[in-house]
């Protein structure tokens, strides 16, 4: 456990630059020095990420991919639990019936309530549905019945889940690493022959889609928004160029003046939340406001990575993050306006600088993921493919709410 | 004029009566339930006493609970009260009660849908195999009984999924008085939160004062608007909050009337509209205007006599198409209004 302390400690403090495979990385060396006592398992497990991931998503709130990749291990490891019970459970069956004829009665009662239990354990890790409201809520050690198997099968099964469950997140870890390629793959479903694209910023994953279009023979244009502060934009398009696509670099404030030429526009994403928003780098609802004026296509990329499975209650005030403002002035030049020091001790010029802008799902057309494209109004599907219900709140101690 | 019993129902639970619309409403009470009886005692098995709309009706007259509660409970009754020796026969009992009870009140939607919840479940529940009827009966039975308590947890699920959204200093716009809602607001007040509401007055049952009343116990700003009032005080509106008779296959509710009006002007305004609502009250129904669904009507007392050359609009209910609706409140989760068919797929087909 110290060790992994120290992990976390080193973490934190380059949390600045997290990404979602160190998240990944770091809990998987959780997970592997973790010891687990022989039953409940999975319980000891979770606690330990919970633990883990509660400081990676107070550290640092507004790194959504944090708290997603915390969220998509605790899912792995109830599932890989389940599967594993699941296994066992019907592996009893078959010893069950092989045995003896004598315990008829014993033997039929064993099987159903087994097969029962084990039909229940699979619905809780399904979220709450119409088909299940009537149902029993299962009880929750849905284990007691392997009294039967011997202490060497319980530790082999311990040993198993550790294994199952770092091999499911060496497979995140693969996934994430290499979204952008299977995002990538897509692009020439999308773009055609002589079309205009425009994009804010720079993204990564924006970059490789464009370039996948072009090994595939796409003659294309681009016209890229700068991004101020930060100018991102104009590093994008000196990539592009590098790569022979024809680019023209214009300001934010002239997107709306030059929508009417483009066909399509695609950009990346820092999150994607679960009623379908977006949260992105800050202008993008002012392109994606002009694309609908002008009823041009606004597709997002975004890896399944940036799933978040929360809301926007309040995304301008919560989800924002305000950057120096040394971005926006020079502080030798208005050092005067912003001084603390003179007059009534407060300033009379502020400087704001947020990062992230909230585009509604509305305004969205079409989410390009690493699995496929899809509506803004279908990622709720998602989100109950990779997350669990239970995990919405990285606590300890979860919340009774019955 | 025929009546909604579900209506005229609330409006005795919750609304502000006056005594000759009191008086009419019983009377009308009286007629449909000699003709419910007589149904049941003409279709079904002779010399029962049992009739499973009166069981209803019992249930129904507690204020509290909800009514696809009390259909199942009236449908537990009738397994208690069966003969039947084989799954199937109980399966035939119940189908029979089941269309007895949706046809006797047509206008209740959440009556309907939780009638062909049970109904699946029961179908469900046989398609296992259970070598004992006797156990699977009780089975049913209990899960049935339980089905309170689960109806009385979503209350409270709702509640918590809904305090996230309610953020300190933020006026809510309720229309009418909608238990689930009044359990969201209650529980927003237990936790501290500042906030104001704004209650509609809720015509013809004004219910919403019964809501203002509960609300002002609660120590709980509130005003009060007649109706008419409401886009004008919209902009000073942070949010929305509505209850739902029924949930449709689109996505949009069908609620008190008004609730379509006031959902146009949020939408106008671009206010979000959040609808809290339990999973039992999905239905399979998609209507396409107004007047797709069957007729729910309820009297409407002006205070002075009418000419009878002047006609009144009397429905009870009116439609919200869906893209009006920002986000649903359910037991099942936060859902955006298109997951409502994905989940009523899943359960019927």
């Amino acid at each position: 456990m110290p060790d992994t302390q120290a992990l976390v400690m080193t973490f934190l403090t380059s949390l600045k630059n997290a990404t979602a495979r160190q998240t990944a990385e770091l809990l998987r060396s959780v997970i592997s020095q973790q010891r687990v006592p022989y039953t409940n398992q999975a319980g000891a497990l979770i606690d330990a990420v919970k633990a883990v991931g509660e400081q990676l998503i107070a550290a640092n709130p507004v790194e959504l991919a944090v708290g997603n990749i915390v969220r998509r291990v605790l899912h792995i490891i109830r599932e890989e639990d389940l599967s594993l019970t699941t296994a066992a459970i019907g592996e009893l069956n078959l010893s069950a019936v092989s045995d003896d004829e004598n315990d008829d009665d014993r033997d039929g009662n064993t099987t159903l309530s087994a097969a029962a239990v084990a039909a229940a354990a699979r619905s809780t890790l399904r979220p709450p549905s119409l088909q299940t409201l009537l149902e029993d809520t299962p009880v929750s050690a849905a284990v007691p019945q392997t009294s039967s198997s011997g202490a060497a099968d319980k530790s082999s099964r311990s040993r198993k889940l550790k294994h199952d469950v770092i091999e499911a997140v060496n497979e995140l870890i693969q996934d994430i690493v290499t979204c952008h390629e299977q995002i990538a793959e897509q692009a020439v479903e999308h773009i055609h022959q002589n079309e205009v694209i425009l994009t804010l910023g720079s993204s990564r994953t924006v970059s490789e889609f464009l370039f996948a279009a072009k090994e595939k023979k796409r003659s294309f244009r681009v016209f890229v928004a700068e991004g101020a502060p930060r100018y991102q934009g104009h590093l994008l398009a000196k990539e592009l160029v590098a790569r022979g696509l024809q680019t023209t670099l214009i300001t934010d404030s002239a997107v709306f003046a030059m929508i009417s030429r483009v066909n399509m526009v695609i950009v990346g994403a820092h999150a994607v939340m679960a009623n379908g928003g977006v949260i992105a780098p800050v202008g993008m609802n002012l392109v994606a406001l002009a694309a609908q004026k002008h009823a041009v296509p606004f597709v997002v990329l975004a890896g399944s990575h940036k799933l978040c499975p929360l809301y926007p209650h309040n995304p301008e005030v919560l989800l924002n993050e305000l950057r120096s403002p040394s971005e926006l002035l020079d502080f030798g030049e208005f050092s005067d306006c912003m001084d603390f020091g003179s007059g009534s001790g407060s300033p009379l010029l502020h400087v704001v600088n947020p990062a992230f802008d909230y585009v509604p799902p509305k305004l969205v057309s079409l989410f390009i993921t690493d699995a496929g494209g899809h509506n803004p109004s279908y990622m709720y599907r998602l989100i109950a493919d990779y997350y669990s219900a239970d995990d919405l709140v990285v606590q300890r101690r979860a919340i009774a709410g019955n | 004029m025929s009546m909604s019993a579900y209506y005229q129902t609330r409006a005795a639970h919750h609304g502000v009566v006056t005594s000759d619309w009191l008086a009419q409403s019983q009377e009308a009470a009286t007629r449909a339930v000699v003709t419910g009886g007589q149904e049941i005692v003409d279709g079904g098995k002779s010399g029962r006493a049992f009739s499973v709309i009166d069981e209803f009706n019992n249930w129904r007259k507690q204020p509290d609970l909800a009514e696809a509660v009390a259909a199942i409970r009236a449908l537990a009754a009738v397994i208690r009260n069966s003969e039947a020796k084989t799954m199937m026969e109980l399966e035939i009992e119940l189908k029979k009660a089941s269309d007895s009870l949706k046809s006797w009140d047509t206008t209740s939607i959440s009556l309907t849908a939780g009638c062909d919840l049970f109904m699946r479940y029961v179908t469900r529940t046989s398609a296992l195999e259970y070598e004992d009827f006797n156990s699977a009966r009780s089975r049913l039975i209990e899960r049935a009984e339980k089905f309170g308590e689960i109806s009385y947890k979503a209350r409270k699920i709702i509640a918590m999924l809904s305090q996230d959204f309610i953020f300190d200093g933020c006026t809510i716009l309720v229309h009418g008085f909608s238990r689930v809602v009044m359990e969201v607001l209650k529980m927003a007040a237990q936790n501290k939160k500042l906030f104001r509401v704004l209650c509609t007055e809720g015509r013809p049952d004004r219910s919403g004062l019964r809501l203002a009343n509960e609300l002002a116990k609660l120590d709980v700003p509130v005003k009060l608007l007649i109706d008419s009032a409401v886009a004008y005080t919209m902009d000073e509106v942070d949010m929305v909050f509505v209850g739902a008779d029924g949930v449709v296959e689109s996505g949009g509710i069908i609620n008190m009337m008004g609730t379509y009006q006031i959902a146009l002007v949020a939408h106008s305004m671009n206010k979000p509209v959040y609808v809290a609502a339990e999973s039992y009250k999905f239905a399979r129904l998609y209507p396409l205007d107004q007047k797709d669904m069957g007729p729910a009507l309820r009297p409407i007392d002006f205070g002075v006599p009418i000419p009878s050359k002047v006609e009144v609009e009397t429905s009870a209910r009116d439609y919200t198409p869906p893209q009006y609706l920002t986000l649903l409140f359910t037991d099942l989760g936060v859902l955006t209004p298109s997951v409502v068919s994905d989940e009523l797929i899943q359960l019927y087909l």
